[in-house]
């Protein structure tokens, strides 16, 4: 018996390495190639570990101009990306807590009184049933004629308006969770509609609502399509900066990568900073 | 109608229908103060519903709810001042025992010194001091129980509604805790409207039962009535254990006698005679007798001449500790149950002749389920 346990706990944790391995590839990739100099970024053999490391692509994100090696020169005419960082950090943030917030109450609403009829939630869901690029020449139009090209509050409406049939699928679900019992008794002692949605259901939802706030988070955070499209200068996004690092003969992927790496960061930490939510929202049918 | 002292609640012709299916219908009950008034029925006949529209948390479809003599139909559930226990006790599982209890009371804005003491009064009553720091997720069953029901007395209720209260807990542990909600009610001397389909713990805790099915009332009394005097042949079924025997019976005139027969059997009823021919199903009667009024004869001791005696088969033995449950084949086939002290031992085809009063006999008329008394 000894020796099966030993071997399944030996499998498992194989079948888990493989995954993180599977998962992780990619990331170890770009880490390892924003580190690199241009004559390794496309070297074969391809080397995991740089053989000359420099840390040129993290510089020029911040000083293009600053001659430092080979790299500067290539991006002398890049805009440095405080200004895409600031941005990302105004637009998704706001975005996402406005998702999150018409996503909680449109939820609460057709959860519990069925508000819209049945047909609503899933009439919602067809903003992502078409290729995003449908949307684009209509919204220029509208966007053009109403100002809000390559302004923050463009960008802010268009992602609050693309991740809300997402935000309220997924908290529907969680607030579809909570025993309508539970609302009934505070309703019994006293409590207003308003009083028993802040005070009972979204302390009980808690979990579900930062898992929620994370995945549009990310959806956000890493959007390119419109971003591009609607923006050019003043409100442009990190993935529209990545895109950037580009010149006549190809990609800067020293500079993308190091972008890369650096744009996670937030993302990381948000997820980090929640993390406790989250598993609560991953084990919530403990709540009964 | 002089007026009688005014019913704490009163239902007037309530109906309530859900999407064209009726879940109560047409419904006149008083709850009275003080009392402790059990719903029996089973899943599905209106009990939870009536007691939800009590509360506020269903509107009825027709009719009218008074409270103290008020109408309160329009009422929302927060002016009603109703305390509802819910089946799963619906606490803050997000709270301590503290919060939970203090809830209602933050709401409607007492003060903090007094929301303090009531809380410490009602967790003392019910045993809760050592808990109020625990989160309500952490409790065990009997634990949350008595925290709902804090939390309930807590905010001063005009009545306690209370919804299956002890359908979680292990039939040992359910008797003790409706041996708690007895001396409960003792204790705060509150209105109390109980829902359950266990017909024991309606019969144990009601002053009085109200024998729901299908969305109407079958019948409301005291414990007693609804045992002894069942008003219709669905209440005579539905309560007692083993079920009351029902048995098909012609009506006829012999003689000069008002007799019953069955294939089996024969009974006088000449002092029923009015009340059988005002049945409009005749001759077709069925007539009840608990197994427990049903006795075997001794053929030392000859007994009185009036009995009902029917030759019977013992078929299955059941026993049950101090009494035993006799599954018996009369000749035509018939099976009677009866519960016998488990003194005497028997086996299975034993010949044994059965005796009951005529007056014990219950009579329904089969078509419209009704008593004749």
């Amino acid at each position: 018996m000894p020796g099966r346990a030993w071997t399944s706990g030996l499998t498992r944790w194989g079948v888990v390495l493989i995954v993180i391995l599977i998962t992780l590839a990619p990331v170890v990739w770009v880490l390892s190639l924003s580190f690199k100099p241009p004559q390794e970024w496309l070297a074969y053999p391809p080397t995991l570990i740089p053989r000359q490391p420099t840390l040129e692509n993290y510089l020029v994100l911040f000083w293009p101009g600053n001659p430092v090696g080979v790299v500067s020169e290539m991006v002398r005419t890049a805009e440095p990306v405080t200004r895409a960082f600031i941005n990302s950090l105004i637009i998704v943030p706001i975005s996402t807590a406005l998702s999150i917030v018409i996503g909680f109450l449109a939820a609460y609403g057709i959860s519990r009184f069925g508000a819209g009829g049945n047909f609503l939630p899933f009439s919602v869901l067809t903003t992502r049933m078409f290729p995003p690029i449908a949307f684009a020449v209509p919204l220029l139009v509208y966007y053009r004629s109403l100002g809000l090209i390559d302004t923050h509050l463009g960008l802010i409406l268009m992602y609050t308006t693309f991740t809300l049939a997402f935000s309220l699928w997924m908290i529907k679900g969680f607030i579809d969770g909570i025993p309508r019992h539970i609302e009934e008794a505070a309703i019994l002692d006293g409590a207003s509609r308003w009083r028993v949605m802040f005070t009972i259901t979204l302390p009980l939802i808690r979990g579900g609502l930062a898992a929620a706030a994370l995945f549009v988070f990310i959806m956000n955070w890493t959007e390119f399509l419109f971003a591009l499209i609607f923006t050019s200068r003043f409100a442009v996004t990190l993935p529209v900066q990545v895109s950037r690092y580009a010149g006549a003969v190809g990609r800067y992927y020293g500079p993308q990568a190091a972008l890369g790496i650096v744009a996670s960061i937030p993302v990381l930490i948000a997820g980090y900073l929640i993390q406790r939510y989250l598993v609560r929202a991953f084990t919530f049918g403990l709540v009964k | 109608m002089a007026y009688k002292e005014q019913a704490l609640i009163r239902l007037e012709g309530i109906t309530k229908e859900f999407n064209g299916t009726i879940a109560v219908q047409d419904m006149n009950l008083e709850v009275q103060e003080g009392e402790f008034l059990c719903f029996l029925g089973p899943s599905g006949c209106g009990k939870t519903t009536t007691l939800r529209m009590i509360a506020g948390l269903e509107r009825p479809t027709r009719g009218e709810i008074y409270l103290r003599g008020q109408r309160i139909t329009d009422w929302p559930p927060q002016r009603r001042n109703i305390g509802f226990m819910f089946q799963n006790y619906a606490l803050f599982q997000h709270m301590s025992v503290y919060d939970n209890l203090a809830f209602g009371l933050r709401v409607r804005r007492v003060p903090p010194a007094e929301i303090e003491r009531r809380v410490r009064a009602v967790a003392q009553a019910l045993e809760l001091e050592t808990v109020l720091n625990l989160r309500a997720s952490r409790l065990d069953l009997s634990t949350m129980q008595r925290v709902a029901l804090a939390r309930i007395l807590v905010i001063e209720p005009q009545v306690l509604l209370l919804d299956e209260p002890l359908n979680n807990f292990r039939p040992g542990l359910r008797e003790l805790m409706r041996a708690e909600l007895k001396r409960w009610q003792y204790q705060f001397g509150r209105t109390m409207v109980y829902v359950t389909h266990d017909q024991e713990e309606a019969l144990t805790l009601g002053d009085r039962v109200v024998v729901m099915n299908a969305g109407r009332i079958e019948q409301v009394g005291t414990p007693d009535e609804v045992y002894w005097r069942p008003a219709t042949l669905f209440v005579a079924s539905f309560i007692g254990r083993p079920p009351m025997n029902l048995i098909s019976v012609e009506y006829r005139i012999s003689e000069g006698h008002a007799l019953l027969s069955s294939l089996d059997f024969e009974l006088r009823v000449d002092e029923r005679r009015g009340i059988i021919e005002a049945s409009r199903s005749l001759p077709h009667l069925i007539l009840g007798i608990r197994p427990e009024q049903l006795q075997i004869s001794d053929p030392q001791a000859p007994s009185p001449g009036d009995l009902v005696r029917i030759p019977v088969k013992v078929d299955l033995i059941r026993p049950l500790g101090r009494k035993l449950i006799l599954d018996l084949k009369t000749r035509s086939g018939l099976l009677i149950q009866m519960v016998t002290p488990s003194t005497r031992r028997f086996t299975v085809g034993d010949d044994l002749e059965i005796v009951f009063h005529p007056h014990q006999a219950l009579l329904f008329d089969p078509q419209t389920g009704q008593g004749l008394y």
